[in-house]
């Protein structure tokens, strides 16, 4: 088979696709109604494709930041100071946290389709993408949750915040950073990882990841 | 209610040319029911794109680049079908293969819908006659790059439709 037989066959099929006839468009769109009303039901769905999971997502967040807000103002005294700065560092990460999930459904959506294949395709497999790399930073949170009941009284004279609470901070630390250099795609096959990101969502991320890279070697002018 | 000018000469531009939207749904969506949500997301997605239109680009162009878009993210996605239930679209999309009529196109159809999203669409436009040129514009690629592309996608393309011919 060369090149000639095969556009041939493909005008046939195109010719064939032509005469059945598949699509008759042409009562469909000169209807205006129908325009009408696919412009605002597609932007509605648009919206339910959100999903009630993501939507929820973003409530509890909201909620949560303003309930730290309220403990945060209710707490800025020297005797409280531990427990100020562990609520301050939790809410500094879950407006990060906030933003950044409500931001990459903007940029989504406002993607440009009109640019060309590779370039939309990789910036809509980066953004879905950077939803891990956002989740490496939170984990950076975990020890101001061990922090918050720390006090000058209880550093100074209790001999079991040496032996117990300061080394389950420390441990939460070496936990967060190992956590926060290690999620990466490169680790994706292992247990640990598989064991963390399981789950639909993540599954859609994983999977947006192996695209980029897919993309990427799309780009390269290689045999 | 009457269409503007810009929702008529809208119309009038996904008529003449839904040809392409029909290749493109045929390609994407092996699915009868998937095939009329993409229809409609296409369209939808033209319509939303059509601000932005650049004059720079060919029409041509600028509509595979968002029809080609729309139908990779489509086939993509983890999604629920959200075909509105609007008539009359008469969307009489039969089985492939019966539609088709013969097992030849329908293994033509089989093997490119084989292929990756990206080579799908490159070889779509080789089909569609598109220039080099334009081909590495709608594609976001090097010309030497779609050519090296294309000999390899042709390659796969006839092996995998002689296999198909053996077999039946």
């Amino acid at each position: 088979m060369d090149d000639m037989e095969l556009t041939k066959l493909w005008k046939q099929y195109d010719q064939t696709l032509e005469r059945a006839n598949i699509l008759n468009l042409q009562s469909w769109v000169l209807h205006l109604q129908t325009l009408e009303l696919l412009k605002t039901e597609k932007a509605k769905s648009r919206l339910r494709s959100l999903g009630n999971c993501k939507k929820g997502m973003i409530v509890i967040g909201i909620l949560w930041v303003a309930f730290l807000i309220f403990l945060l103002a209710n707490s800025i005294a020297l005797s409280k100071v531990f427990f100020a700065l562990s609520v301050a560092a939790v809410l500094g990460f879950s407006i990060y946290s906030v933003l950044a999930y409500i931001w990459h459904i903007v940029l989504i959506d406002e993607i440009d389709n009109s640019e060309s294949l590779v370039e939309v395709q990789k910036k809509t497999a980066t953004l879905k993408a950077s939803t891990l790399n956002s989740t490496r930073i939170l984990f950076l949170q975990t020890p101001f949750y061990s922090t918050f009941f720390w006090n000058w009284q209880w550093m100074s004279h209790d001999p079991k915040f040496w032996y117990i609470a300061f080394p389950v901070t420390l441990l939460l630390t070496a936990a967060s950073i190992w956590l926060y250099r290690n999620i990466d795609i490169r680790n994706a096959d292992k247990r640990w990882f598989k064991l963390l990101f399981s789950g639909k969502d993540w599954t859609s991320v994983i999977r947006a990841i192996k695209y980029l890279e897919e993309i990427e070697e799309y780009k390269k002018n290689s045999l | 209610m009457h269409p503007t000018d810009k929702e008529r000469d809208f119309l009038q531009l996904i008529l003449a040319n839904k040809g392409i939207i029909l290749k493109i749904c045929q390609l994407y969506c092996p699915d009868r029911a998937d095939r009329e949500d993409l229809t409609q997301d296409i369209i939808y997605q033209l319509w939303r794109s059509a601000e932005r239109y650049n004059k720079e680009y060919r029409f041509s162009t600028w509509m595979y680049r968002v029809a080609l878009n729309t139908a990779i993210s489509f086939y993509r996605a983890d999604r629920r079908r959200t075909t509105l239930p609007l008539s009359p679209l008469h969307l009489t999309i039969e089985d492939a293969v019966n539609s088709i009529g013969t097992e030849r196109l329908a293994g033509l159809q089989h093997c490119i819908q084989g292929l990756n999203e990206l080579d799908r669409a490159l070889i779509l436009l080789y089909f569609e006659e598109k220039t080099y040129q334009e081909m590495a514009e709608i594609m976001g690629l090097s010309e030497t790059n779609v050519a090296t592309k294309l000999s390899r996608i042709k390659e796969k393309l006839k092996k995998c439709v002689q296999l198909r011919f053996k077999e039946n």
